[in-house]
């Protein structure tokens, strides 16, 4: 497993770019300490500048320390509200497969409910019931996230409760949670893993997007997002403002979509038609 | 047919259900309007007087009732920040939105299924393989990143087109065309992914036995095999632009519904939030509704 993992081009890629990244959110704000911190004399400088490795923005504050700070934001929004997802998507998604009937009715019909509207409206939506902030973005993405697993869930384990195997363990008079953790739950893994990845790259997306225009994290909380909206007026001056924040975000994504890719390949090459078809909308 | 009007009979009360859900969020905002509207020296009873002047304290039921009927008669109230006719307002935005959504749609499958040709017919090449990365990477791509990186190459070093604004077709062109980037990747990976499936047919071979010419073989039996199911879809795509135009209209500056709707909630302007947000929601449902409607007629096998 660890071998073909490694050989595995994507993992390994996405691995790799993840960790900088990670490590970048990690470390780098103790090191470029303050995020806050203006230096008026020092505005729009470029990469490079001595003291401030990624230069300044229009404030004087250092990029090097915001973008490492707007990584950590980004990160633990993302991963905390996929990890909800996932855990609720998956009871819910179980639930529904295995339960059926009109319990299965009422869940469904509300996951297509929910399941039809894109995103970012839903995201501005709950901002403009709740306020700006990265609160509502985080009730949005795990909203979206929850009723995207549940759906792909209850389609497997609809499929999975007719195997010989879950019959044969009915048959044997075994009780229902022991069937589902020992028969049904192990199957589902690799497909809810995969699309973890992906769902933590739709949440890093999200957050991005609504904070750059203004309803997502707000000032002085750093975001990336707003960062590439402050920087994208000054790109003839200084366009590292905007584009160090936003390659971030790209490298973020980018790095999330081939862990999702290998790990797919990796686990099972038949999921690829139930990722995609989850993935695409 | 009679599935198509199930469908439309369930979309109307998703209609009903889901414009209350957005309407009462919104009522919920908790945002005063008196604040907006009165003067700071009001007093209290001015306060609750006007808020009953205006509806506020009937239950969420009764008010929404009450605002679909304006809505019908094409009363839709005033903006909050500058006290314009919402309804004047809103033919100008509704129609700016559906030409830069328009532009987007005719973009996905204007570019994405003749570039998803392309890939399949000459598999295996440098020519399939560049075209299929570009469109992993459009698909990885935020669109407010790309929307930088075009303004970036096309307007700020080219000065090709202009960067932001509304004014004639060269204002269109990247707007749509970064609205559409994610629809146009999906079109082409969906188009070259059928054409192949459909190139191994057995219809296939039986042609190609009969002796009809390889583009006759492509262009008229495959193409029509592969693309219905793409196209029954694009109701699907509309929903996804609906979500984007939020972001790319107000990048871009275009004054259409996804950037009045943004500004209103930045500005707590919430008589327009409640309308524009409606009609986003509007048309999502209606897309998703299309696609239902396409995709049982592309399958005859869902036709009863």
């Amino acid at each position: 497993m660890f071998r073909r993992a490694l050989e595995n081009k994507q993992l390994v890629a996405g691995l790799a770019l993840g960790t900088v990244v990670l490590l970048l959110g990690i470390i780098g704000p103790f090191i470029f300490g303050d995020y806050a911190k203006q230096s008026l004399s020092m505005t729009h400088k470029p990469v490079g500048t001595p003291g401030f490795m990624f230069g300044t923005d229009g404030l004087g504050r250092d990029l090097a320390a915001r973008v490492t700070f707007g990584i950590r934001i980004s990160l633990i929004v993302a991963v905390s509200v996929t990890a909800i997802a996932v855990i609720a998507g998956t009871l819910v998604g179980l639930i529904a497969g295995y339960v059926k009937g009109a319990v299965d009715t009422v869940i469904s019909s509300s996951i297509d409910f929910v399941w039809g509207f894109p995103l970012i409206l839903v995201a501005v939506l709950a901002a403009a019931s709740i306020g700006s902030g990265l609160v509502p973005v985080i009730l949005a993405v795990g909203m979206v996230n929850t009723v995207a697993i549940a759906r792909v869930v209850r389609g497997e384990v609809l499929g999975i409760s007719e195997r010989e195997f879950v019959v044969a363990a009915k048959s044997g008079g075994y009780s229902t949670p022991r069937i589902v953790i020992r028969h049904i739950v192990p199957n589902i893994i690799p497909v809810v893993l995969v699309l973890s990845s992906y769902y933590v790259a739709v949440a890093i997306i999200a957050e991005a997007s609504l904070s750059f225009v203004g309803l997502g994290a707000q000032p002085p909380l750093p975001s990336l997002g707003q960062m590439v909206s402050d920087g994208r007026n000054f790109l003839r001056l200084n366009h590292w403002e905007a584009t160090i924040p936003g390659g971030i975000i790209f490298a973020m994504v980018l790095s999330v979509s081939l862990i999702g890719d290998g790990l797919r390949d990796l686990l099972d090459p038949r999921l690829r038609t139930a990722v995609e078809r989850a993935v695409n909308k | 047919m009679t599935a198509i009007v199930k469908q439309a009979l369930l979309t109307f009360l998703l209609l009903m259900l889901s414009s209350l859900a957005v309407f009462a969020a919104i009522r919920l905002s908790g945002g005063d309007v008196t604040a907006a509207r009165l003067p700071a020296s009001a007093t209290a009873e001015d306060r609750e007087l006007f808020r009953e002047q205006i509806g506020l304290n009937k239950p969420i039921l009764v008010q929404y009732v009450n605002y679909l009927g304006k809505v019908v008669r094409g009363d839709l109230g005033n903006s909050l920040t500058n006290n314009a006719k919402i309804s004047s307002l809103a033919t100008e935005k509704i129609k700016n939105s559906l030409i830069l959504g328009g532009a987007a749609i005719v973009m996905v499958f204007g570019v994405g299924i003749p570039l998803g040709m392309l890939a399949a017919s000459r598999r295996n090449t440098w020519l399939d393989a560049s075209i299929s990365s570009v469109s992993v990477a459009g698909m990885a791509v935020p669109n407010f990143w790309l929307a930088l990186l075009v303004v970036w190459l096309f307007s700020s070093t080219l000065g090709w087109f202009p960067s932001a604004g509304q004014g004639g077709f060269k204002y269109l062109v990247l707007p749509s065309l970064v609205l559409a980037a994610e629809g146009i990747a999906l079109t082409v990976r969906m188009t070259r992914s059928a054409m192949l499936e459909n190139l191994s047919q057995d219809f296939v071979r039986t042609l190609r036995a009969s002796g009809l010419s390889e583009s006759r073989i492509y262009f008229k039996h495959v193409l029509r095999n592969s693309l219905l199911p793409i196209i029954s879809l694009a109701g699907l795509r509309v929903g996804q632009i609906v979500g984007y135009a939020l972001v790319v209209e107000t990048i871009f500056g275009w004054p259409g519904v996804g950037q009045i709707l943004v500004n209103g909630v930045l500005r707590r302007d919430y008589p327009i939030v409640q309308f524009f947000s409606l009609v986003l929601v509007v048309v999502v449902i209606l897309g998703n509704l299309a696609a239902s409607a396409g995709y049982v007629l592309a399958n005859p096998r869902l036709r009863k």
